[in-house]
C-alpha cells in the first residue's frame, strides 16, 4: 500500500514546468577519479542546451534544432539541465537518479559515464518508467537486461575492436608487418574488458596477440614492462591506458629507446587533453580511435567544436565529451518529436529515432536504436597523431589525411 | 524504567518514519540508507568499539556479503537474499582465518594488518572471473519474484534493515551486559591486566571479530539487494571500511547507540550535501562533509553521544 502511494506520488509529473522549460537530469562524475571527464562532459551538454535554447546561425543550416527558441515541437520549451554528481560510486549514482526523477521531476536522464554506475542509475529509471539515455558506457551487459527505458548511443568495445582489426588488415595488405602483436592494458574494468574483446575479435580475424601485459594504472614505474616489450619486440603494440600511465609509458619508451612499427592506443589516457598537450609531440604517428573527428570546416562537429572551445577556453571536444553531447542531441530530438514530456510518448519517440550521419556531432553513421536500446549506427573513427594533433585517417568518408607508417615517436 | 524510555521512543519514531515521508521517495530511501549505515557501523562497533581492536579492513566482510548475494544469483539463479546466510557463514570462517594471526598484533599494527588484508582481497577480486572481475556483477535487473526484493519504494528495505538493526543492537546489548562485555572492555583498557586476571583475551577478541564480521557481511548482502550491483571498489574498497569507523567514532565507539547516532548524522549529511552542492561540480560536497567531521572530532572527541552521557564515559574510562 505504501508502495502504491509512492507510485502515485512519484509519477504525477507536470508535462511542462510553469515557465515553459523541460528538465533533463544529468548524472556525471563531477568529483572523484573521473571528475575531469565528467566536468568536460558537463560543459559539452551546456553547449548543446545553449544551442537548442538560443540558437546558432551556422549550425541552424545543418541541424533543425539549432534555430534557437527551444523545442518547436514542444511549445518552444527551453531545456533546463539539472546536474548531479555520482561521486564515482554506484550507490551515489542511484540515489541521485531517484532524486532527479522524484524531486526534480525530470523528463529523462542522461549519464552516468562509468558502466557500473550507469547500471544502478538506469535500474531506478526503469522502475519509475523514465527514459535513460546513455552516451559513453561501454559494458556489454547494459543493453542485455531487457530494459524498455534504456537507450545507448555510444559504440561498445566490440566496435572499437573491429575498427582496429580493419585498420590492421589494411596495413597488412599494404605490406606492413602485423604478425607479432602485443597488448598492454591497465588492470581495472576498462583495461580488462576492452582488452579481452580485442583479443577475441583479433582471433576471429586471424591476428594473434602474442604478448599480453596487465599493469596497475597507479604504478610509478613501468620500466619492467617496457623492457619486456623491448625483448619481445612486437610489430604492433596496443595500449589500453589511463592518463598518468600513458605519460609514464611514453617517457619510459623514449628513455629506453624502443618503439614498435605500429603503435595503437585505445583512446582514454592517450586522448586526454593533458596528455596531448604535454606529450603529443613524443608520439608522432600514434594510431588512436575516437568518437570525435573535427572533420571539414563548416561541418557539424567543426561548428560545435568552435563553440565548445570558446566555452572551455581552449580545450577541444574529445572522445568523451562529444559522446555526451551526442546523447543530449538525441534526447532533444526525441523530446521535440514526442511533443510531450509524458514518459511513454518520449519512449516511443526515442524508439523511432532516426538521425542521419550529416547531423552527427560524434563520428557515428547516425542514430537508430535496436530492440535492446543499442544505437546500431554507432561507430568509431581511426585517428593518427600528426604534429601534436589527432587527424582522422579512416573510414575513408571522414578521413582528412592518409596514414603514415611506421610509427615515428619522438 | 527510565533507561528504556529513550530507546523505546526511538523505536516508535523509527517505526512511523516511513509514514511521515510517504510521498517523498528520496527521504524514504534516506531512512533506509541511515539504517544500512548503522548496521555496518554497529557491527564494526562490537570489535572496534567494545574490544578496542580498530579494524580498518571490515570492507572484506561487507564485500563477502555483497558478492555472496550476487554470486548465488549469477551462478545459481537464486534470489540474492539467499546468499546472505552463505556470506555470513563464510565471513565467520574468514574472520577466524584473519583473526587468529592478526589479533595477536596490538594497536596500530592490527589496523595496518586489516588494511593489508582488505586491499589484498580487493585486488584478488578484480582478477577473478567468477566474481565478474573488475567489471563487477549485477543482480536481477527485472524482478522475477518478490524474493528478488526489487521494490519501487525503499520502504520495504527500510523495515528489513530496521529489523536487522534491532536484532543486532539487542545482541550487542546482551553482550554488553554479560560476561563477554566485561571481558571485552577489560581487554580494551589493558589487555595485559585482563590476561593477568585470567581473561582469555585471544579467544574473546576472536569471538567479537567473528560476530562483527558476520553482521558486516549481512550489511553487504542487504546493500546488494537494494542497489543491485557490486564491483571490487564498491564491495571491498577501503572507503567502506573507513566509513564504518568514522560513523562509529563520530557517534561514540564502544557505546550501544553510538554508531546509530553517527549514521543519523553522517548519512543525511553525505546525501543532502551531494544533492545540494554536487551538481556544481566543484567537489564542494567533500569540503563541507569533511569540515563537519573535523568540527565534531575537535569538540567532541568521544563522539556525539558523549554530550548525553558524559558521566558514563568518565566512569568507563
Amino acid at each position: 500500500m505504501v508502495g502504491a502511494a509512492a507510485l502515485a506520488a512519484g509519477l504525477v509529473r507536470p508535462a511542462l514546468a510553469q515557465d515553459g522549460t523541460v528538465k533533463i537530469g544529468v548524472i556525471y562524475p563531477l568529483s572523484g577519479n573521473s571528475a575531469t571527464a565528467g566536468n568536460y562532459s558537463k560543459m559539452a551538454l551546456e553547449v548543446g542546451a545553449d544551442v537548442v535554447n538560443n540558437g546558432d546561425a551556422e549550425l541552424a543550416k545543418l541541424i533543425p534544432l539549432a534555430k534557437g527558441g527551444g523545442l518547436p515541437g514542444l511549445k518552444n520549451a527551453k531545456i533546463q539541465l539539472i546536474f548531479a554528481d555520482n561521486q564515482g560510486t554506484p550507490a551515489a549514482g542511484q540515489n541521485q537518479a531517484l532524486r532527479l526523477i522524484t524531486e526534480e521531476k525530470v523528463a529523462a536522464l542522461i549519464g552516468a559515464y562509468q558502466s557500473g554506475i550507469t547500471l544502478t542509475a538506469s535500474a531506478i529509471a526503469e522502475r519509475h518508467g523514465i527514459p535513460f539515455v546513455n552516451g559513453e558506457s561501454v559494458a556489454a551487459n547494459l543493453t542485455e537486461r531487457g530494459f524498455k527505458w534504456f537507450f545507448r548511443v555510444t559504440p561498445v568495445a566490440l566496435d572499437f575492436a573491429r575498427a582496429y582489426s580493419e585498420f590492421l588488415k589494411a596495413q597488412k595488405a599494404a605490406g606492413h608487418k602485423t604478425d607479432n602483436i602485443a597488448l598492454v592494458h591497465e588492470n581495472t574494468e576498462y583495461g580488462n574488458s576492452v582488452g579481452s574483446v580485442i583479443i577475441d575479435q583479433f582471433k576471429k580475424d586471424g591476428f594473434t596477440v602474442g604478448t599480453k601485459i596487465a599493469y596497475s594504472a597507479n604504478s610509478s614505474d613501468v620500466q619492467p614492462q617496457v623492457l619486456q616489450l623491448k625483448e619481445k619486440n612486437p610489430d604492433v603494440l596496443i595500449f589500453i591506458s589511463y592518463t598518468s600511465d600513458a605519460i609514464l609509458y611514453t617517457k619510459t619508451m623514449k628513455e629506453l629507446n624502443w618503439k614498435p612499427g605500429i603503435m595503437i592506443a585505445d583512446n582514454a589516457g592517450f586522448n586526454d587533453p593533458a596528455f596531448v598537450k604535454s606529450l603529443g609531440s613524443q608520439v608522432e604517428g600514434l594510431i588512436n580511435r575516437s568518437a570525435f573527428s573535427a572533420g571539414k570546416p563548416g561541418s557539424v562537429p567543426d561548428l560545435f567544436n568552435k563553440i565548445y572551445t570558446k566555452k572551455t577556453g581552449g580545450d577541444e571536444l574529445d572522445d568523451v565529451s562529444v559522446r555526451g553531447l551526442q546523447a543530449f542531441m538525441v534526447l532533444a530530438d526525441a523530446l521535440n518529436r514526442a511533443g510531450s514530456t509524458e514518459p511513454a510518448k518520449l519512449q516511443a519517440a526515442l524508439k523511432a529515432t532516426d538521425l542521419p550521419a550529416e547531423q552527427m556531432v560524434a563520428g557515428y553513421d547516425g542514430v537508430k536504436f535496436d530492440d535492446k536500446g543499442q544505437n546500431v549506427k554507432a561507430a568509431s573513427v581511426v585517428t593518427q597523431m600528426r604534429g601534436g594533433r589527432y587527424v582522422t585517417i579512416a573510414p575513408k568518408a571522414r578521413a582528412t589525411a592518409e596514414v603514415i607508417l611506421p610509427y615515428k615517436g619522438w | 524504567m527510565n533507561r528504556f524510555l529513550i530507546p523505546g521512543a526511538m523505536l516508535v519514531l523509527a517505526l512511523v518514519y516511513p509514514l511521515l515521508v510517504q510521498s517523498l521517495p528520496v527521504y524514504e530511501r534516506l531512512g533506509a540508507l541511515v539504517l544500512l549505515g548503522a548496521i555496518g557501523a554497529s557491527a564494526w562497533n562490537i570489535v572496534g568499539g567494545y574490544a578496542g581492536q580498530v579494524s580498518v579492513g571490515h570492507a572484506v566482510f561487507f564485500g563477502f556479503g555483497a558478492y555472496s548475494a550476487v554470486v548465488v544469483y549469477t551462478h545459481l539463479g537464486w534470489p540474492p537474499i539467499a546468499g546472505a546466510p552463505i556470506g555470513m557463514a563464510l565471513s565467520v570462517l574468514l574472520a577466524a582465518a584473519i583473526g587468529v594471526p592478526t589479533l595477536r598484533l596490538s594497536g596500530h599494527y592490527f589496523s595496518m594488518a586489516t588494511i593489508a588484508v582488505g586491499e589484498l582481497v580487493r585486488v584478488l577480486s578484480s582478477t577473478s572471473e567468477f566474481l565478474g572481475g573488475a567489471q563487477g556483477l549485477g543482480g536481477p535487473a527485472i524482478p522475477r519474484t518478490v524474493f528478488d526484493l526489487s521494490f519501487l519504494s525503499a520502504t520495504p528495505f527500510y523495515y528489513i534493515f530496521l529489523a536487522v538493526l534491532v536484532l543486532l543492537l539487542w545482541l550487542t546489548w546482551a553482550i554488553e551486559r554479560g560476561r563477554m562485555g566485561y571481558y571485552l572492555r577489560a581487554i580494551k583498557d589493558s589487555e595485559r591486566a585482563a590476561r593477568s586476571l585470567g581473561v582469555s583475551a585471544g579467544k574473546y577478541k576472536l569471538y567479537a571479530y567473528m560476530l562483527s564480521g558476520a553482521f558486516t557481511s549481512l550489511a553487504g548482502s542487504l546493500y546488494l539487494c537494494m542497489f543491485g550491483f557490486v564491483d571490487p571498489e564498491s564491495g571491498f574498497g577501503i572507503l567502506i571500511s573507513v566509513k564504518m569507523v568514522v560513523m562509529a567514532a563520530l557517534g561514540g565507539a564502544g557505546q550501544l547507540f553510538g554508531p546509530l547516532v553517527g549514521a543519523l548524522i553522517l548519512v543525511p549529511l553525505e546525501e543532502l550535501s551531494n544533492s545540494l552542492l554536487g551538481g556544481k561540480g566543484a567537489g564542494l560536497t567533500f569540503v563541507v562533509y569533511g569540515a563537519i567531521i573535523v568540527i565534531i572530532a575537535r569538540f567532541l572527541p568521544s563522539g556525539l553521544l558523549s554530550l548525553l552521557g558524559r558521566r558514563k564515559v568518565t566512569r568507563a574510562d
